[in-house]
């Protein structure tokens, strides 16, 4: 195991660097690329921090929709194959399939735009 | 030869004036999305003093529409009403400014986004904008299509091709991505007719592709993206989630209601259908999330790597779950 900082918090060090000081430092058609990694270094700080739980309750409630479990790739795999077939899905499964669904990108959002699932008016 | 005498020279000949007493200064230069240049320029003599807007597509460039189409698609917009900068100029010599361009009236206002909802919230125009915007559609929408540019032609059958072609875009994700599959399975099934009547469609109508001032709507710009199609499409694009720059509630752009976009719309002469409009809603936003997922795509295969395109991966779920959202509600 590494000694201290941790992922999320080295991260956080490059994102304050780019954010305070290297933004002003280069040149204007460089600044909207600098402005975008200091966000990727956030989102991949809130990754660290995040995915590990989402992936496993994403696993867990792809293995409640399928009635198995297996690696996540390969749940999401068999979720979307199964969704590419106009097979009928009876009600109930289909509620909890979106359900299911919406909890993860709800989840994703978290780390990639948090606050973006709260939105008041229409989507 | 510098850019400004060989424009000079290429007007001069096109509008049969005498080099001497005319004159072309390139004032400004802004690359416009990613794919063309705008030079800003001051004519003084000629048929056409004044300022002016040199749009050019590089050579490399592959365009969508021609630029001789595309300028005859404005023309025939703005014949109908519809606000669009006037076009005094089509060129299709790539040696003058190095691409086909053409030479429109420049027209003062906003066309940033975020300063452009500032100052429609600050003059209290964001209702009146929409209606100009519905009644703009209206005009476009009545407009015969056997009058545009032939290239135009489009699908018989733009339902299907929409399909097809987000069906084919989610074959080629990088990973499965079920909210898709969820989201296209509904669009399977709650798929409309074919639309009773093909129209010339504009297909990127959006806060960004347009000119307001503090009168309203000045233009609509960008017309690369045009063809004959459903014309419910446009009216979809609009309300897009990402055109609002954070102002949710007004779905159509940050700007308005979709009630007062409707009645607007109607009052022109246009059709509005629900079930159809929540349909292409629900396929426009699909469609951008898989275009997303396009540049992420594009950045790690090499086609063109940067940040900002390797960025847009960790987007693709805003689109996933406006998508989704949409589809709960219809």
């Amino acid at each position: 195991m590494q000694y201290r900082p941790d992922a999320a918090e080295l991260l956080d060090a490059i994102a304050s660097l780019l954010e305070r000081d290297v933004i002003a430092a280069v040149p204007p058609h460089l600044q909207h690329q600098v402005r975008v990694s200091a966000n990727l270094c956030r989102i991949l700080q809130r990754e660290a921090e995040l995915a590990p739980a989402n992936d496993t309750a994403e696993r867990d409630r792809l293995s409640a929709v399928l009635g198995h479990d297996g690696p996540l790739t390969e749940l999401r795999a068999e979720l979307a194959h199964r969704l590419d077939d106009d097979s009928a899905i009876d009600a109930t499964t289909d509620r909890l399939i979106r359900d299911s669904l919406l909890a993860t990108l709800r989840a994703d959002l978290a780390i990639a735009k948090p606050g973006y699932d709260t939105i008041t008016g229409a989507p | 030869m510098s850019e400004s005498t060989a424009l000079r020279d290429w007007l001069a000949a096109e509008w049969h004036v005498e080099p001497a007493g005319f004159e072309v200064r390139i004032t400004g230069q802004s690359t416009a999305g990613a794919r063309r240049r705008n030079l800003t320029l001051e004519i003084d003599g000629g048929p056409h003093p004044g300022r002016f807007v040199a749009t050019v597509l590089p050579t490399a460039d592959i365009a969508i529409l021609s630029m001789a189409d595309e300028a005859a698609v404005r023309m025939l917009a703005r014949e109908h009403g519809v606000p669009v900068p006037e076009v005094v100029a089509v060129c299709l010599d790539e040696s003058v400014l190095g691409g086909q361009f053409f030479v429109s009236e420049f027209l003062d206002g906003e066309t940033i986004p975020r300063r452009l909802l500032r100052l429609v919230a600050d003059a209290g125009i964001g209702t009146h904008v929409v209606e100009q915007l519905g009644d703009a559609f209206g005009r476009l929408h009545a407009i015969d299509p056997a009058a545009a540019p032939a290239a135009l032609a489009a699908p018989v059958a733009p339902v299907a091709a929409a399909l097809d072609g987000v069906t084919a875009a989610i074959g080629q994700l990088l990973q499965p991505e079920p909210a898709f599959s969820y989201v296209l399975r509904w669009l399977r099934q709650h798929r409309p007719d074919e639309p009773s009547t093909r129209r010339v469609v504009h297909a990127d109508v959006r806060t960004g592709n347009i000119i307001v001032d503090r009168t309203g709507l000045r233009s609509i710009l960008d017309w690369e993206t045009s063809k004959i199609g459903d014309p419910i499409e446009d009216l979809a694009w609009v309300c897009t989630r990402m055109w609002r720059f954070g102002e949710d509630h007004l779905a159509v752009g940050g700007l308005g209601t979709v009630d007062t976009l409707r009645d607007a719309y109607v009052g022109a002469g246009g059709t509005w259908d629900e079930e159809r409009f929540r349909w292409w809603r629900v396929l426009v936003t699909m469609r951008w999330g898989t275009g997303l997922a396009g540049q992420a795509a594009m950045h790690l295969d090499g086609r063109f790597s940067t940040v900002v395109m390797a960025a847009s991966g960790r987007r693709v779920a805003e689109m996933a779950y406006d998508a989704l959202m949409l589809v709960d509600q219809a």
